[in-house]
Protein backbone atom coordinates (compact mmCIF):
# COMPACT_ATOMS: atom_id res chain seq x y z
CA UNK A 1 0.00 0.00 0.00
CA UNK A 2 1.54 2.97 -1.28
CA UNK A 3 1.83 5.47 1.51
CA UNK A 4 2.27 9.58 0.99
CA UNK A 5 3.39 12.55 3.50
CA UNK A 6 2.87 15.83 2.65
CA UNK A 7 0.37 18.49 1.26
CA UNK A 8 -0.70 16.86 -2.35
CA UNK A 9 -3.08 14.16 -3.23
CA UNK A 10 -0.73 10.62 -2.46
CA UNK A 11 1.07 9.15 -5.79
CA UNK A 12 2.51 6.07 -6.17
CA UNK A 13 6.38 6.11 -7.01
CA UNK A 14 7.69 4.24 -9.86
CA UNK A 15 8.35 0.82 -10.18
CA UNK A 16 11.15 0.23 -8.86
CA UNK A 17 11.55 3.28 -6.76
CA UNK A 18 10.72 3.22 -3.28
CA UNK A 19 11.03 6.63 -2.13
CA UNK A 20 9.94 9.95 -4.62
CA UNK A 21 10.06 13.40 -2.60
CA UNK A 22 8.87 15.67 -4.96
CA UNK A 23 8.66 19.50 -4.43
CA UNK A 24 9.56 19.38 -0.79
CA UNK A 25 9.56 22.91 1.00
CA UNK A 26 10.09 23.23 4.44
CA UNK A 27 9.76 26.02 7.02
CA UNK A 28 10.21 26.29 10.70
CA UNK A 29 8.68 29.52 10.37
CA UNK A 30 10.24 32.07 8.25
CA UNK A 31 11.94 31.47 5.39
CA UNK A 32 12.04 28.13 4.03
CA UNK A 33 15.12 26.58 5.14
CA UNK A 34 14.73 24.27 1.57
CA UNK A 35 13.11 24.58 -1.35
CA UNK A 36 10.76 22.24 -4.13
CA UNK A 37 13.50 19.51 -3.09
CA UNK A 38 12.77 16.54 -5.32
CA UNK A 39 15.01 12.88 -5.56
CA UNK A 40 13.93 9.67 -5.75
CA UNK A 41 15.80 6.26 -4.60
CA UNK A 42 15.39 3.54 -6.31
CA UNK A 43 15.17 -0.12 -4.86
CA UNK A 44 18.71 -1.46 -4.00
CA UNK A 45 20.40 1.89 -5.06
CA UNK A 46 22.79 3.79 -2.85
CA UNK A 47 21.63 7.56 -2.97
CA UNK A 48 23.38 10.49 -0.97
CA UNK A 49 22.23 14.01 -0.41
CA UNK A 50 25.09 16.35 -0.17
CA UNK A 51 25.12 20.04 1.01
CA UNK A 52 26.86 22.85 3.12
CA UNK A 53 25.77 23.33 7.10
CA UNK A 54 22.18 25.06 7.26
CA UNK A 55 21.15 23.38 3.45
CA UNK A 56 18.04 21.39 5.21
CA UNK A 57 19.51 18.15 4.72
CA UNK A 58 18.56 17.03 7.86
CA UNK A 59 15.34 18.67 7.82
CA UNK A 60 14.87 16.72 4.18
CA UNK A 61 15.29 13.50 6.44
CA UNK A 62 13.42 14.46 9.42
CA UNK A 63 9.97 14.99 6.76
CA UNK A 64 10.78 11.52 4.94
CA UNK A 65 10.15 9.78 8.43
CA UNK A 66 7.30 11.79 9.54
CA UNK A 67 9.06 13.87 12.70
CA UNK A 68 8.53 17.30 10.22
CA UNK A 69 5.47 18.57 8.59
CA UNK A 70 6.89 20.01 4.95
CA UNK A 71 5.16 23.39 4.22
CA UNK A 72 4.20 21.63 0.66
CA UNK A 73 5.10 18.75 -1.48
CA UNK A 74 4.81 15.00 -0.99
CA UNK A 75 6.76 12.26 0.36
CA UNK A 76 5.81 9.30 -1.60
CA UNK A 77 6.76 5.70 -0.57
CA UNK A 78 5.31 2.03 -1.05
CA UNK A 79 7.16 1.07 1.96
CA UNK A 80 5.62 0.64 5.34
CA UNK A 81 6.96 2.77 8.65
CA UNK A 82 8.61 -0.48 9.73
CA UNK A 83 10.27 -1.51 6.25
CA UNK A 84 12.18 2.06 7.15
CA UNK A 85 15.22 1.86 9.03
CA UNK A 86 16.80 5.08 10.36
CA UNK A 87 21.06 5.67 11.35
CA UNK A 88 21.52 9.02 12.73
CA UNK A 89 24.87 10.74 13.86
CA UNK A 90 23.85 10.25 17.66
CA UNK A 91 23.11 6.96 17.89
CA UNK A 92 20.32 7.07 20.13
CA UNK A 93 20.31 4.05 22.07
CA UNK A 94 18.65 3.66 25.16
CA UNK A 95 21.13 4.12 28.04
CA UNK A 96 19.35 1.64 30.73
CA UNK A 97 19.16 -1.18 27.98
CA UNK A 98 21.99 -3.45 27.36
CA UNK A 99 23.23 -3.93 23.32
CA UNK A 100 21.33 -6.65 23.20
CA UNK A 101 18.29 -5.37 24.56
CA UNK A 102 18.42 -2.21 22.73
CA UNK A 103 18.55 -4.47 19.32
CA UNK A 104 15.29 -6.18 20.89
CA UNK A 105 13.36 -3.25 21.17
CA UNK A 106 13.75 -2.68 17.85
CA UNK A 107 12.36 -5.71 16.84
CA UNK A 108 9.25 -6.35 20.02
CA UNK A 109 8.17 -3.25 18.52
CA UNK A 110 7.79 -4.42 15.61
CA UNK A 111 5.48 -6.69 16.86
CA UNK A 112 8.05 -10.10 17.22
CA UNK A 113 8.21 -12.75 20.21
CA UNK A 114 10.92 -11.72 22.78
CA UNK A 115 12.32 -14.98 22.90
CA UNK A 116 12.82 -14.93 18.38
CA UNK A 117 13.90 -11.21 19.03
CA UNK A 118 16.65 -12.55 21.09
CA UNK A 119 18.13 -14.93 19.34
CA UNK A 120 17.62 -12.45 16.39
CA UNK A 121 19.80 -9.93 18.21
CA UNK A 122 22.47 -12.05 18.99
CA UNK A 123 23.00 -13.47 15.58
CA UNK A 124 22.99 -9.64 14.64
CA UNK A 125 25.45 -8.68 17.32
CA UNK A 126 27.75 -11.35 16.04
CA UNK A 127 27.27 -10.20 12.39
CA UNK A 128 28.40 -6.78 13.36
CA UNK A 129 31.64 -8.12 15.18
CA UNK A 130 30.12 -7.40 18.85
CA UNK A 131 29.92 -11.07 19.73
CA UNK A 132 30.12 -11.23 23.73
CA UNK A 133 29.34 -7.49 24.45
CA UNK A 134 25.56 -8.03 24.11
CA UNK A 135 24.98 -7.73 27.93
CA UNK A 136 26.91 -4.63 28.11
CA UNK A 137 25.50 -1.12 28.33
CA UNK A 138 26.04 1.82 25.46
CA UNK A 139 28.15 3.35 27.96
CA UNK A 140 30.81 0.71 28.29
CA UNK A 141 30.92 0.51 24.40
CA UNK A 142 32.94 2.62 22.57
CA UNK A 143 31.77 5.00 19.94
CA UNK A 144 32.32 2.65 17.06
CA UNK A 145 30.61 -0.43 19.23
CA UNK A 146 28.10 1.61 19.79
CA UNK A 147 27.62 2.86 16.09
CA UNK A 148 27.52 -1.04 15.25
CA UNK A 149 24.87 -1.41 17.77
CA UNK A 150 22.75 1.25 15.99
CA UNK A 151 23.10 -0.63 12.78
CA UNK A 152 22.34 -3.73 14.31
CA UNK A 153 19.34 -2.26 15.52
CA UNK A 154 18.41 -1.10 12.44
CA UNK A 155 19.27 -4.17 9.92
CA UNK A 156 17.88 -6.62 12.02
CA UNK A 157 14.56 -4.95 11.28
CA UNK A 158 15.19 -6.18 8.22
CA UNK A 159 14.54 -2.51 6.47
CA UNK A 160 13.99 -2.54 2.88
CA UNK A 161 14.75 1.70 3.01
CA UNK A 162 17.84 3.18 5.53
CA UNK A 163 18.17 6.47 6.39
CA UNK A 164 21.07 7.79 7.53
CA UNK A 165 22.29 11.34 8.98
CA UNK A 166 25.91 11.86 8.68
CA UNK A 167 26.11 8.43 10.75
CA UNK A 168 29.81 8.25 10.63
CA UNK A 169 30.75 11.83 11.40
CA UNK A 170 31.28 11.63 15.20
CA UNK A 171 33.72 8.16 14.82
CA UNK A 172 37.34 8.42 14.12
CA UNK A 173 38.79 8.09 11.04
CA UNK A 174 40.01 4.11 11.56
CA UNK A 175 37.07 3.16 13.65
CA UNK A 176 35.27 4.89 10.74
CA UNK A 177 36.59 3.23 7.81
CA UNK A 178 35.71 0.25 8.93
CA UNK A 179 32.21 0.89 10.08
CA UNK A 180 31.83 1.84 6.71
CA UNK A 181 33.00 -0.63 5.57
CA UNK A 182 31.37 -3.22 7.02
CA UNK A 183 27.71 -0.74 6.28
CA UNK A 184 28.91 -1.07 2.61
CA UNK A 185 28.99 -4.70 2.73
CA UNK A 186 26.11 -5.07 4.36
CA UNK A 187 23.98 -3.18 2.30
CA UNK A 188 25.14 -4.54 -0.79
CA UNK A 189 24.41 -8.36 0.07
CA UNK A 190 20.92 -7.34 1.31
CA UNK A 191 19.82 -5.45 -1.48
CA UNK A 192 19.19 -2.48 0.83
CA UNK A 193 18.46 0.96 -0.50
CA UNK A 194 20.08 4.03 1.35
CA UNK A 195 19.53 7.77 1.59
CA UNK A 196 22.81 9.04 3.06
CA UNK A 197 22.60 12.39 4.19
CA UNK A 198 25.90 13.99 4.31
CA UNK A 199 28.37 17.18 3.66
CA UNK A 200 31.37 14.84 3.14
CA UNK A 201 32.09 14.53 -0.61
CA UNK A 202 34.16 11.67 -0.61
CA UNK A 203 31.87 9.90 1.45
CA UNK A 204 29.33 10.69 -1.15
CA UNK A 205 30.75 9.32 -4.47
CA UNK A 206 32.65 6.14 -2.88
CA UNK A 207 29.03 4.65 -1.42
CA UNK A 208 26.73 6.40 -3.57
CA UNK A 209 25.16 5.14 -7.09
CA UNK A 210 23.14 8.69 -7.06
CA UNK A 211 24.65 11.96 -5.41
CA UNK A 212 22.48 15.38 -5.45
CA UNK A 213 23.84 18.16 -4.39
CA UNK A 214 22.08 21.18 -2.30
CA UNK A 215 22.84 24.59 -2.78
CA UNK A 216 23.31 26.81 0.79
CA UNK A 217 20.41 27.65 2.79
CA UNK A 218 18.17 29.36 3.14
CA UNK A 219 16.15 28.64 0.27
CA UNK A 220 18.46 25.41 -0.38
CA UNK A 221 17.50 23.65 -3.59
CA UNK A 222 18.64 21.03 -5.18
CA UNK A 223 20.65 21.52 -7.46
CA UNK A 224 22.82 19.19 -9.51
CA UNK A 225 22.57 15.30 -9.70
CA UNK A 226 25.19 13.47 -10.23
CA UNK A 227 25.95 9.43 -11.14
CA UNK A 228 28.67 7.61 -9.69
CA UNK A 229 30.08 4.68 -12.03
CA UNK A 230 32.37 3.33 -9.99
CA UNK A 231 31.40 -0.58 -10.30
CA UNK A 232 29.74 -2.89 -6.85
CA UNK A 233 30.70 -4.51 -4.91
CA UNK A 234 32.81 -1.53 -3.62
CA UNK A 235 35.58 -1.11 -1.44
CA UNK A 236 35.27 2.50 0.20
CA UNK A 237 38.91 2.70 0.89
CA UNK A 238 40.17 1.45 -3.40
CA UNK A 239 36.83 3.73 -4.61
CA UNK A 240 38.85 6.34 -4.75
CA UNK A 241 41.26 5.05 -6.84
CA UNK A 242 38.48 4.38 -9.86
CA UNK A 243 39.16 6.60 -12.54
CA UNK A 244 35.31 7.90 -11.82
CA UNK A 245 36.04 8.97 -9.24
CA UNK A 246 38.85 12.07 -9.13
CA UNK A 247 36.68 13.74 -12.09
CA UNK A 248 33.15 13.47 -10.34
CA UNK A 249 34.77 14.71 -6.61
CA UNK A 250 36.35 17.83 -9.19
CA UNK A 251 33.16 18.54 -10.19
CA UNK A 252 31.01 18.42 -6.65
CA UNK A 253 33.05 20.42 -5.06
CA UNK A 254 33.40 23.32 -7.99
CA UNK A 255 29.84 22.92 -8.12
CA UNK A 256 29.34 22.96 -4.21
CA UNK A 257 31.86 25.99 -4.27
CA UNK A 258 29.99 27.77 -6.98
CA UNK A 259 26.52 27.37 -5.10
CA UNK A 260 28.50 28.20 -2.09
CA UNK A 261 29.84 31.39 -3.30
CA UNK A 262 26.67 32.42 -5.15
CA UNK A 263 24.87 32.36 -1.65
CA UNK A 264 27.28 34.33 -0.11
CA UNK A 265 27.50 37.14 -2.70
CA UNK A 266 23.75 37.36 -3.25
CA UNK A 267 23.60 38.19 0.98
CA UNK B 1 53.87 10.91 48.78
CA UNK B 2 50.72 9.72 50.63
CA UNK B 3 49.56 6.57 49.52
CA UNK B 4 45.81 7.24 48.93
CA UNK B 5 44.84 3.21 49.58
CA UNK B 6 45.96 4.16 53.66
CA UNK B 7 43.98 7.06 53.45
CA UNK B 8 40.74 5.17 55.93
CA UNK B 9 43.92 4.76 58.37
CA UNK B 10 45.40 8.26 58.50
CA UNK B 11 41.79 9.48 59.17
CA UNK B 12 41.10 6.35 61.42
CA UNK B 13 44.72 7.96 63.23
CA UNK B 14 43.41 11.49 63.24
CA UNK B 15 40.01 10.99 64.89
CA UNK B 16 41.38 8.52 67.81
CA UNK B 17 44.41 11.47 68.30
CA UNK B 18 41.62 14.36 68.58
CA UNK B 19 39.17 11.59 70.77
CA UNK B 20 42.22 11.25 73.48
CA UNK B 21 43.15 14.59 73.17
CA UNK B 22 38.92 15.58 74.31
CA UNK B 23 39.30 12.76 76.86
CA UNK B 24 42.50 14.21 78.16
CA UNK B 25 40.93 17.55 78.05
CA UNK B 26 38.16 16.56 79.72
CA UNK B 27 39.74 14.25 82.74
CA UNK B 28 42.48 17.82 83.56
CA UNK B 29 38.90 19.82 83.84
CA UNK B 30 39.61 21.67 81.13
CA UNK B 31 36.59 21.21 79.66
CA UNK B 32 33.11 22.23 81.52
CA UNK B 33 31.38 18.75 81.55
CA UNK B 34 28.21 20.36 81.37
CA UNK B 35 28.80 21.75 77.63
CA UNK B 36 31.46 19.33 76.12
CA UNK B 37 31.63 15.92 78.01
CA UNK B 38 34.38 13.64 77.47
CA UNK B 39 34.37 10.69 74.87
CA UNK B 40 34.11 8.36 77.65
CA UNK B 41 30.90 10.24 79.74
CA UNK B 42 29.33 9.79 76.17
CA UNK B 43 30.30 6.49 75.66
CA UNK B 44 28.47 5.89 78.21
CA UNK B 45 25.35 7.58 77.60
CA UNK B 46 24.84 5.57 74.50
CA UNK B 47 25.70 2.21 76.15
CA UNK B 48 23.15 3.03 78.76
CA UNK B 49 20.34 3.99 75.95
CA UNK B 50 20.56 0.38 74.94
CA UNK B 51 21.56 -1.32 77.97
CA UNK B 52 18.22 -0.97 79.33
CA UNK B 53 16.24 -1.57 75.47
CA UNK B 54 14.51 2.05 75.83
CA UNK B 55 16.12 3.24 72.67
CA UNK B 56 14.38 0.69 70.32
CA UNK B 57 10.91 2.21 70.67
CA UNK B 58 12.17 5.40 69.65
CA UNK B 59 14.16 4.16 66.73
CA UNK B 60 11.10 2.44 65.69
CA UNK B 61 9.49 6.17 65.88
CA UNK B 62 11.85 7.75 63.58
CA UNK B 63 11.94 4.96 61.54
CA UNK B 64 8.53 4.95 60.79
CA UNK B 65 7.95 8.25 60.39
CA UNK B 66 11.16 8.84 57.99
CA UNK B 67 10.67 5.56 55.66
CA UNK B 68 6.34 6.76 55.81
CA UNK B 69 7.19 10.04 54.50
CA UNK B 70 9.89 9.10 52.07
CA UNK B 71 7.62 6.41 50.01
CA UNK B 72 4.76 8.66 50.48
CA UNK B 73 7.15 11.44 49.21
CA UNK B 74 8.31 9.95 46.70
CA UNK B 75 4.61 8.23 44.97
CA UNK B 76 3.14 11.87 45.29
CA UNK B 77 6.25 13.81 44.43
CA UNK B 78 6.55 11.16 40.86
CA UNK B 79 2.71 11.29 40.45
CA UNK B 80 2.27 15.15 40.23
CA UNK B 81 5.56 15.58 38.51
CA UNK B 82 4.39 13.40 36.07
CA UNK B 83 0.87 15.33 36.16
CA UNK B 84 2.75 18.87 36.03
CA UNK B 85 5.23 17.55 32.67
CA UNK B 86 2.65 16.38 31.27
CA UNK B 87 -0.74 18.36 32.02
CA UNK B 88 -0.12 21.99 31.25
CA UNK B 89 -3.15 23.29 33.26
CA UNK B 90 -1.04 20.71 36.32
CA UNK B 91 1.60 22.64 35.89
CA UNK B 92 0.47 25.91 35.42
CA UNK B 93 -1.92 25.72 39.00
CA UNK B 94 1.10 23.51 41.06
CA UNK B 95 4.27 24.84 39.86
CA UNK B 96 3.49 28.19 41.70
CA UNK B 97 2.38 26.18 44.54
CA UNK B 98 5.90 23.63 44.80
CA UNK B 99 7.75 26.94 43.82
CA UNK B 100 6.56 28.77 47.20
CA UNK B 101 7.48 25.33 49.16
CA UNK B 102 10.51 25.07 47.54
CA UNK B 103 11.52 28.26 48.52
CA UNK B 104 11.05 28.56 52.29
CA UNK B 105 12.79 26.16 55.29
CA UNK B 106 9.45 23.44 54.85
CA UNK B 107 10.84 23.02 58.53
CA UNK B 108 8.73 25.99 59.69
CA UNK B 109 5.71 23.55 59.36
CA UNK B 110 6.25 21.17 62.01
CA UNK B 111 4.37 23.12 64.01
CA UNK B 112 1.05 23.60 62.59
CA UNK B 113 1.16 20.10 61.51
CA UNK B 114 1.23 19.22 65.04
CA UNK B 115 -1.90 21.57 65.53
CA UNK B 116 -3.23 19.76 62.36
CA UNK B 117 -2.67 15.89 62.94
CA UNK B 118 -1.17 15.59 67.03
CA UNK B 119 2.05 15.14 68.88
CA UNK B 120 1.72 10.99 67.21
CA UNK B 121 3.79 9.86 64.10
CA UNK B 122 1.07 11.41 61.93
CA UNK B 123 2.88 14.66 62.11
CA UNK B 124 6.28 13.37 61.46
CA UNK B 125 5.08 11.67 58.63
CA UNK B 126 3.68 14.73 57.15
CA UNK B 127 7.04 16.55 57.99
CA UNK B 128 8.81 14.11 56.10
CA UNK B 129 6.70 13.44 53.37
CA UNK B 130 6.34 17.62 52.37
CA UNK B 131 10.31 17.54 52.87
CA UNK B 132 10.53 14.94 50.43
CA UNK B 133 7.65 15.22 47.99
CA UNK B 134 8.88 18.85 46.76
CA UNK B 135 12.14 17.74 45.90
CA UNK B 136 11.03 14.38 43.91
CA UNK B 137 8.35 16.34 42.59
CA UNK B 138 11.12 19.28 41.07
CA UNK B 139 13.25 16.04 40.17
CA UNK B 140 10.71 14.33 38.29
CA UNK B 141 8.90 17.72 36.64
CA UNK B 142 12.18 18.89 35.00
CA UNK B 143 13.56 15.63 34.47
CA UNK B 144 10.36 14.41 32.25
CA UNK B 145 10.50 17.88 30.76
CA UNK B 146 13.95 17.78 29.91
CA UNK B 147 13.98 13.66 28.39
CA UNK B 148 16.35 13.26 25.51
CA UNK B 149 13.93 14.19 22.19
CA UNK B 150 16.68 12.06 20.60
CA UNK B 151 15.25 9.05 22.80
CA UNK B 152 11.59 9.82 22.30
CA UNK B 153 12.09 10.21 18.51
CA UNK B 154 14.45 6.73 18.50
CA UNK B 155 11.36 4.76 20.42
CA UNK B 156 8.91 6.31 18.21
CA UNK B 157 10.68 5.94 14.67
CA UNK B 158 10.94 2.08 15.69
CA UNK B 159 7.46 2.02 16.04
CA UNK B 160 6.99 2.82 19.97
CA UNK B 161 3.15 4.21 20.70
CA UNK B 162 2.86 6.72 23.81
CA UNK B 163 2.49 3.43 25.95
CA UNK B 164 6.04 2.43 24.54
CA UNK B 165 7.79 6.06 24.93
CA UNK B 166 6.47 5.80 28.51
CA UNK B 167 7.64 2.10 29.48
CA UNK B 168 10.92 2.08 27.82
CA UNK B 169 11.92 6.02 27.85
CA UNK B 170 10.15 8.14 30.16
CA UNK B 171 9.36 5.69 33.33
CA UNK B 172 13.43 4.77 33.38
CA UNK B 173 14.50 8.48 33.03
CA UNK B 174 11.78 9.01 35.80
CA UNK B 175 13.74 5.95 37.99
CA UNK B 176 17.01 7.18 37.34
CA UNK B 177 16.45 10.61 38.51
CA UNK B 178 14.52 9.35 41.79
CA UNK B 179 17.28 7.12 42.47
CA UNK B 180 19.60 9.96 41.41
CA UNK B 181 18.39 11.81 44.50
CA UNK B 182 17.82 8.93 46.82
CA UNK B 183 20.22 9.83 48.75
CA UNK B 184 19.08 13.50 49.51
CA UNK B 185 15.55 12.21 50.10
CA UNK B 186 16.89 9.72 52.73
CA UNK B 187 18.44 13.26 54.48
CA UNK B 188 15.22 14.87 54.26
CA UNK B 189 12.58 12.46 55.26
CA UNK B 190 14.75 11.80 58.45
CA UNK B 191 15.15 15.61 59.07
CA UNK B 192 11.98 16.04 58.71
CA UNK B 193 11.14 12.67 61.32
CA UNK B 194 14.01 14.45 64.09
CA UNK B 195 12.35 17.99 63.53
CA UNK B 196 9.40 16.87 64.21
CA UNK B 197 9.88 14.89 67.61
CA UNK B 198 11.78 18.04 68.89
CA UNK B 199 8.94 20.36 67.87
CA UNK B 200 6.50 18.06 69.73
CA UNK B 201 6.64 14.04 70.56
CA UNK B 202 6.51 11.37 73.18
CA UNK B 203 8.81 9.05 70.86
CA UNK B 204 12.18 9.36 68.66
CA UNK B 205 15.48 10.31 69.01
CA UNK B 206 14.20 14.04 68.59
CA UNK B 207 12.11 13.71 71.42
CA UNK B 208 14.80 12.84 73.77
CA UNK B 209 16.86 15.30 72.38
CA UNK B 210 14.58 17.67 73.00
CA UNK B 211 14.64 16.40 76.79
CA UNK B 212 18.35 15.95 77.03
CA UNK B 213 18.12 20.14 75.93
CA UNK B 214 16.03 20.50 78.85
CA UNK B 215 17.69 18.86 81.25
CA UNK B 216 21.48 20.45 80.10
CA UNK B 217 22.66 16.60 79.55
CA UNK B 218 25.20 16.98 77.17
CA UNK B 219 26.35 13.77 77.12
CA UNK B 220 22.78 11.95 75.94
CA UNK B 221 23.06 14.68 73.73
CA UNK B 222 26.35 13.76 72.20
CA UNK B 223 25.21 10.07 72.22
CA UNK B 224 21.92 10.70 70.64
CA UNK B 225 23.67 13.19 68.48
CA UNK B 226 26.29 10.24 67.27
CA UNK B 227 23.25 7.66 66.86
CA UNK B 228 20.84 9.61 64.48
CA UNK B 229 24.59 10.06 62.35
CA UNK B 230 25.32 6.68 62.49
CA UNK B 231 21.55 5.10 61.32
CA UNK B 232 21.60 7.66 58.75
CA UNK B 233 24.99 7.07 57.20
CA UNK B 234 23.78 3.75 57.35
CA UNK B 235 21.03 4.18 55.28
CA UNK B 236 23.18 6.39 53.13
CA UNK B 237 25.14 3.53 52.43
CA UNK B 238 22.15 1.23 51.65
CA UNK B 239 20.68 3.90 49.47
CA UNK B 240 23.86 4.30 47.60
CA UNK B 241 24.59 0.48 47.34
CA UNK B 242 20.81 0.19 45.73
CA UNK B 243 21.62 3.48 43.85
CA UNK B 244 24.97 1.84 42.04
CA UNK B 245 22.56 -1.17 41.41
CA UNK B 246 19.76 -0.17 39.87
CA UNK B 247 21.75 2.35 38.27
CA UNK B 248 24.73 0.41 36.99
CA UNK B 249 23.98 1.89 33.43
CA UNK B 250 25.15 5.05 34.47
Amino acid sequence: MPASRGCTTPRSPGANTLLHVRDLTISYGGEPVLERASLAVGEGSFVSLVGPSGSGKSSLLRAVIGLQQPLSGTVETTLTPAEIGLLFQDDALLPWKTARDNVVLGLTLNGMERGKALAEADTWLERLGLAGFGDRFPRHLSGGQRKRVALAQVLARRPKLILMDEPFASLDAIVRSRVIRDVVALVEQSGISVLLVTHDLEEALTLSDDVYLLSQGPRARITQHYHVPIPRPRDPVLSRTDPAFAPLYERLWADLSRAVDHRAEAA
Amino acid sequence: MLDPRYAWLRRLIALGLVLAMWEAAGRAGWLNPLFAPSPSKVWVALVDLFADGRIWPHLEATFSAALGGLALGIVVGVLLGVAAALIPLVAELLEPVMSVLNAIPRVILAPLFVIWLGIGIASKIALSFILVAVLIFFTVFTGIRQVDRKLVERVATLGGNRLALVRHVYLPSVTAWVLGNLKVAVGFAFTGACVGEFVAATHGPGYLLSFAQSTYNAALMFALILLILVVVMLIFVIAGRLERHLLRWN
